[in-house]
């Protein structure tokens, strides 16, 4: 095993866990009120151009950060309040945001840098790591946390607050409560319309920090449609879990343990047009090994 | 319908106008001239020169706008339009390569294309009702699949080796689409064909009636008897053959080989389904949107060309009108 | 006289061109028990939810212990006192009887829910007023009975003054509405107000101490009950005399069409929800199967008319074997379905009442020929229907979302009929349909008997299964408990075996 899992492996595949378990927990949220969120992708492509964007103007990437953060609220407004006060439906507006954000990206890296494709500067920083040289003794588990970003550790942490979230505290009950029977909800003061907003629009931070982490994270670069259906992982991930921030959180680390595996067969020769689709495959067998628990769950189609 | 109702615009034309707005802001935050860039979209997609060019950019995009619409009319989505394109274009750029192709090779392989399209549409349905896997994703997944295995067989075991791109190699002469009048040929011919069927199937073919039923009411249809099971597969499977047959007239009508990317890059499956959600289904309003979408892309070549502002303003225009009418007229509630 | 506990004046409330309340004034002393009677449509549910703040009244004032209130949300309605127990129970199936109490008023502990405070709270509010509840079940594993108590308990643990019980019985056995009506006077003894929204005549008589009636958004009566007499509050309720007795003749059994053999249908959670179900229904018989709601009738009907599979077990229908075939091969086998949940199951209500007319029969001539429709002979069908069961629509092209709640059943009824089919299922029929629609229907039925058709009618009204029913199953916990001819049944022994009591047991 430890031959096969390299510690540059362990770390890649720790990386690229972060962004689609930061937006499977935005989805568990978005979920549990009761908003079927299917604009993750969207949602992280915009993080990840603003955290660029944010970056080259301020020289830091703290900035970036905090511009991905804000800019994906900013652009969720549209979901918070198009499935809740204007009472469209989720799934359409989630389509026409991935295309939106798809299309806004791509239109601004060319009037803001006059670039098609990618865009990457020198003027660029990466977030910075954490090192633990402890933990590189450690195998496996240990080489994959060695030296990962803040954003890393707080998405694992996050996995853990919002399962108390949910689970401990009034709000969680209320939010709860608002997914599951949104009238018992306002037949109890509980307004329905504003925590689904709220929930929203903060979990949409969430997704910012996925973008960040992708475009600043691992590299210092935005790409047009850089997500690559990481957002549907993510969404894929919301189901899996069934709701529940800590399944979902054991299916991103399956995803990405695929997507390990397929880097690693990669450097063995096989064409990386296969190993791409490690993770998708995954997905579907996943999906479909599971379908006898979810079967009780009603999910759109 | 009331007066009031009757005086008031309709909403697409509402939807579009507010897109003109936002876009035009866009465009002028970005230092260029909104109403020199809406003229050249105009210019260039309905002058007498351009329209040939607007009606061959329109016969893939009205062709996805169908195979978006058919599932929708009933209530479903496919997301996999890309991934049953490039199947049905590389079967469509295979088949005339094989011996038995013969004369009748274009024919051919724009059913054989049609049929591998189909059938991978299919699977979509066949893992909901097998293993209760929602359409809306697994048709997305199986699309990346299709995708990625695709760039694989094109780059490595199909590959043209004489040139040092991921194409194969050409088809022959006799498997072309023949041309119509410049960029057009006779794939257009064959979408308008299936455009009228499916209109006509629609209002008139008791699958259309007990299609639209489902999408109002899908309980309401399986409790009258319709056999939702088959009917999605049917659904996903005309849905498919289409996507993949747009991919095999794309191949075979212009590009003459399966180069690849070159089917996905302009997004005709986004575009298709976003045509198709604007009139939720219904087959003459979603062609409409698909034509009005095809002349928008085509003038945003000519647009980027003239006034330098990006073409891909025209994603961002779809997109704001698809989420305004989401928004304002509950577009798309769908009561499954 | 002593200040009223609730006052309502003058209430308004429009929605687009209907008037859905018209000057209605209510009274309601402090500590008493009263009703507000009407029929579907009649306003009650609208003058509910203004008084308990869901809606503001258009013009009017609510007056609570003489002085004026404002509601602008439910919230600010509990908090003046008022508390809501919904025909639809408002409960959380998968959170826990404790959760669904404290709900929005939860008991915390720095930043976390107090859970061992918020149970003991509950345990303690259920003791006092003899509700008995576990506070850690799941709310989805209990029973109709069980979950109304849940629902008075959410009240009382926000310290209701004032209890809005709409249509509290509908539900429940007579035993558990018994029970009921012994925790309202208990309440109403500590000084707690009760209105009780109900169309139930003979427990207006046994509970409440005076009737409020309204009529077509108005009040048209108020009385007290021990003044009054069932007919006189039927009369202000629809205006005229009604007779509620159906007229028919005997049945004339014949041979079996409808056949159930051991039909059963596992659960996740292991106890069947219908267990080695078997019974006939003959051609000329009404056979009503009775039972509290959730025992596994809804279950069953699914599997009868194929929209469920069953897991073991045989369905015969006039003669032929179904039990593997789906919905289309149970209804060519010679089945019509009237179905409870007609706008989501038996209607599309965003199609013309043509579409929803043909629906059924678009695969046979003469609505389609070789898989074409013919549009022409859809629009003649539903106008047909149309007329001869005087549905209420402005056209065959009128959205089925237009009709009315008596129109839509109407037309579900009338589609279903007219397939002529050996056997009909007809599953609460004239639930939420005013007393002209029911009347009608229920005729329908006794002549669609008298045609030699075998009628199988599920309903959780007993009094509707005791009118109609030549012979009566009762169905508990997944199997049927009982099959008696209906002159050997009386409400009381019915009642019983709806509760699972069998004689002997």
């Amino acid at each position: 095993m430890t031959d096969f899992l390299t510690p540059f492996l362990m770390q890649s595949a720790v990386q690229a866990i972060t962004p689609i378990l930061l937006a499977s927990l935005a989805g568990v949220l978005c979920g549990r009120v009761g908003v079927f969120n299917i604009a993750l992708e969207g949602q992280m492509l915009i993080g990840a151009f603003a955290a660029v964007v944010g970056c080259y103007f301020a020289h830091s990437a703290a900035v970036g950060v905090l511009a991905a953060i804000v800019a994906t609220i900013a652009f969720s407004l549209i979901l918070a309040y198009g499935a809740t006060v204007f009472r469209g439906d989720s799934v359409v507006i989630c389509i026409g945001m991935n295309l939106l954000a798809s299309g806004l990206t791509a239109y601004l890296l060319r009037a803001m840098f006059d670039v098609s494709g990618t865009f990457s500067d020198p003027s660029l920083v990466g977030i910075s790591r954490i090192r633990v040289p402890a933990l590189q003794v450690i195998p496996i588990l240990g080489w994959g946390f060695a030296r990962q970003t803040a954003i890393t550790w707080g998405a694992w942490v996050l996995v853990v607050l919002i399962a108390l979230l949910l689970f401990k505290t009034p709000v969680g009950l209320r939010l709860r409560g608002v997914g599951e029977q949104p009238d018992a909800a306002e037949t109890l003061g509980v307004d329905m319309r504003r925590y689904r907003v709220v929930t929203v629009l903060a979990s949409s931070a969430l997704v910012g920090l996925a973008g960040a982490q992708l475009s600043l994270g691992a590299v210092t670069v935005f790409a047009e449609d850089m997500t690559a259906g990481r957002g549907w992982i993510a969404v894929v991930a919301v189901m899996l879990g069934r709701g529940h921030p800590v399944y979902s959180a054991a299916a991103c680390a399956l995803f990405g343990f695929a997507d390990a595996v397929g880097l690693r067969l990669q450097g063995q020769g096989l064409p990386n047009q296969l190993t791409d689709i490690a993770p998708y495959v995954v997905t579907l067998a996943a999906l479909a090994l599971s379908h006898r628990k979810r079967a009780r769950v009603a999910v759109p189609t | 319908m009331s007066a009031v109702a009757r005086l008031c615009p309709p909403p697409a034309l509402v939807a579009i106008v507010v897109a003109v707005v936002v876009g035009g802001a866009l465009v002028l935050v970005s230092g260029a001239n909104p109403i020199q860039a809406y003229a050249a979209i105009v210019e260039g997609a309905l002058a007498p020169d351009n329209l040939p060019n607007t009606l061959n950019w329109a016969t893939p995009l009205v062709g996805m706008t169908l195979a978006a619409a058919i599932p929708l009319r009933g209530g479903m989505i496919n997301l996999g339009g890309d991934g049953q394109m490039v199947v049905g274009g590389l079967v469509g750029a295979i088949t005339p390569l094989l011996p038995v192709a013969g004369p009748l090779a274009a024919t051919l392989a724009l059913i054989a294309a049609s049929l591998a399209g189909g059938f991978y549409a299919a699977l979509a349905a066949w893992g909901q009702i097998r293993f209760a896997i929602p359409m809306l994703i697994s048709s997305l997944l199986l699309s990346y699949t299709a995708v990625g295995i695709v760039s694989y067989l094109v780059r490595f075991p199909l590959r043209d080796t004489t040139t040092g791109l991921p194409q194969t190699a050409l088809v022959p002469v006799a498997a072309r689409l023949p041309t119509l009048a410049g960029p057009v040929n006779a794939g257009m011919l064959v979408i308008a064909a299936v455009a009228a069927l499916v209109i006509v199937i629609d209002r008139r073919a008791v699958i259309g009636y007990e299609l639209r039923m489902r999408g109002l009411n899908a309980r309401f249809a399986g409790y009258g008897g319709v056999r939702l099971d088959r009917q999605a597969l049917g659904a996903m499977f005309a849905s498919g053959a289409i996507a993949g047959l747009v991919g095999a007239i794309v191949v075979l009508g212009g590009q003459f080989r399966f180069i690849d990317g070159a089917l996905l890059t302009p997004a005709y499956t986004w575009s298709g389904l976003m045509a198709a959600l604007l009139a939720g289904g219904e087959p003459v309003g979603a062609i409409a949107a698909g034509l009005f979408f095809a002349a928008l892309q085509t003038g945003g070549f000519a647009m980027q060309r003239e006034s330098s502002v990006p073409r891909v303003l025209t994603l961002v225009l779809q997109a704001i009108v698809i989420l305004f009418l989401a928004m304002r007229h509950g577009l798309g509630k769908r009561s499954s | 006289m002593a200040i009223p506990e609730l006052e309502a004046i003058g209430i308004v409330k429009r929605y687009g061109a209907v008037l859905a309340n018209d000057h209605i004034d209510l009274s309601v002393e402090s500590g008493e028990i009263h009703a507000v009677m009407g029929e579907n449509g009649a306003g009650k549910s609208t003058l509910m939810s203004i008084l308990y703040g869901l809606q503001p009244p258009d013009e009017g004032r609510i007056l609570l212990r003489g002085v004026e209130a404002r509601f602008g949300s439910a919230l600010d309605a509990i908090a003046a006192g008022m508390g809501m127990v919904h025909q639809a129970f408002k409960l959380f199936a998968s959170l826990t009887v404790w959760e669904n109490i404290v709900f929005g008023a939860e008991p915390s502990r720095i930043v976390f829910i107090d859970r061992g405070k918020a149970r003991r709270e509950v345990a303690e509010l259920a003791r006092r007023h003899g509700l008995g509840v576990d506070p850690d079940a799941k709310v989805g594993t209990l029973s109709v009975g069980v979950r109304q108590r849940v629902e008075i308990l959410k009240a009382l643990y926000r310290r209701a003054r004032i209890l809005v019980l709409d249509e509290p019985t509908a539900v429940l056995t007579p035993q558990e509405r018994d029970g009921l009506f012994a925790v309202m006077r208990r309440l109403a003894a500590e000084g707690r107000t009760i209105l009780f929204v109900t169309h139930k005549l003979n427990e207006v008589m046994a509970i409440t101490d005076r009737v409020t009636v309204l009529r077509d958004s108005k009040v048209v009566a108020r009385m007290n009950t021990s003044e009054t007499t069932a007919g006189e509050i039927i009369r202000a309720m629809t205006g005229r005399n009604v007779d509620l007795q159906i007229e028919r003749g005997a049945a004339a059994p014949g041979a079996p069409l409808l056949e159930i053999e051991r039909l059963t249908i596992g659960s996740p959670d292991g106890r069947p929800l219908v267990d080695g179900a078997a019974f006939v229904v003959r051609a000329g018989e009404i056979v009503g199967l009775a039972g509290v709601a959730g025992n596994g009738q809804s279950e069953l009907v699914e599997a009868l008319v194929g929209l469920r599979r069953p897991d073991a077990g045989e369905v015969r229908i006039a003669g032929a074997s179904v039990g593997e075939a789906d919905v289309a091969g149970h209804r060519a086998a010679g089945l019509a379905y009237i179905p409870e949940d007609r706008a989501n199951l038996g209607a599309a209500l965003g199609a013309d009442a043509a579409d929803n007319f043909a629906m059924g029969f678009q695969r046979d001539p003469p609505l389609s020929r070789s898989g074409w429709l013919d549009p022409a002979a859809m629009a003649a069908r539903a106008r047909a229907l149309i007329d001869k069961f005087g549905v209420r629509t402005a056209s065959e092209h009128g959205l089925a979302s237009s009709l009315s709640g008596g129109n839509l059943q109407k037309m579900v009824v009338a589609r279903e009929l007219s397939h002529a089919a050996p056997v009909l299922v007809a599953e609460q029929p004239t639930r939420g349909v005013d007393i002209g629609a029911t009347e009608f229907i229920h005729g329908q039925l006794v002549a669609e008997r008298d045609k030699g058709h075998a009628v199988l009618l599920v309903s959780a009204e007993l009094s509707e299964i005791l009118a109609l029913s030549d012979r009566i199953l009762v169905m508990y916990e997944g199997r049927i408990l009982a099959d008696v001819p209906r002159a050997e049944a009386s409400e009381e022994a019915l009642g019983l075996l709806m509760a699972g009591r069998t004689a002997g047991s």
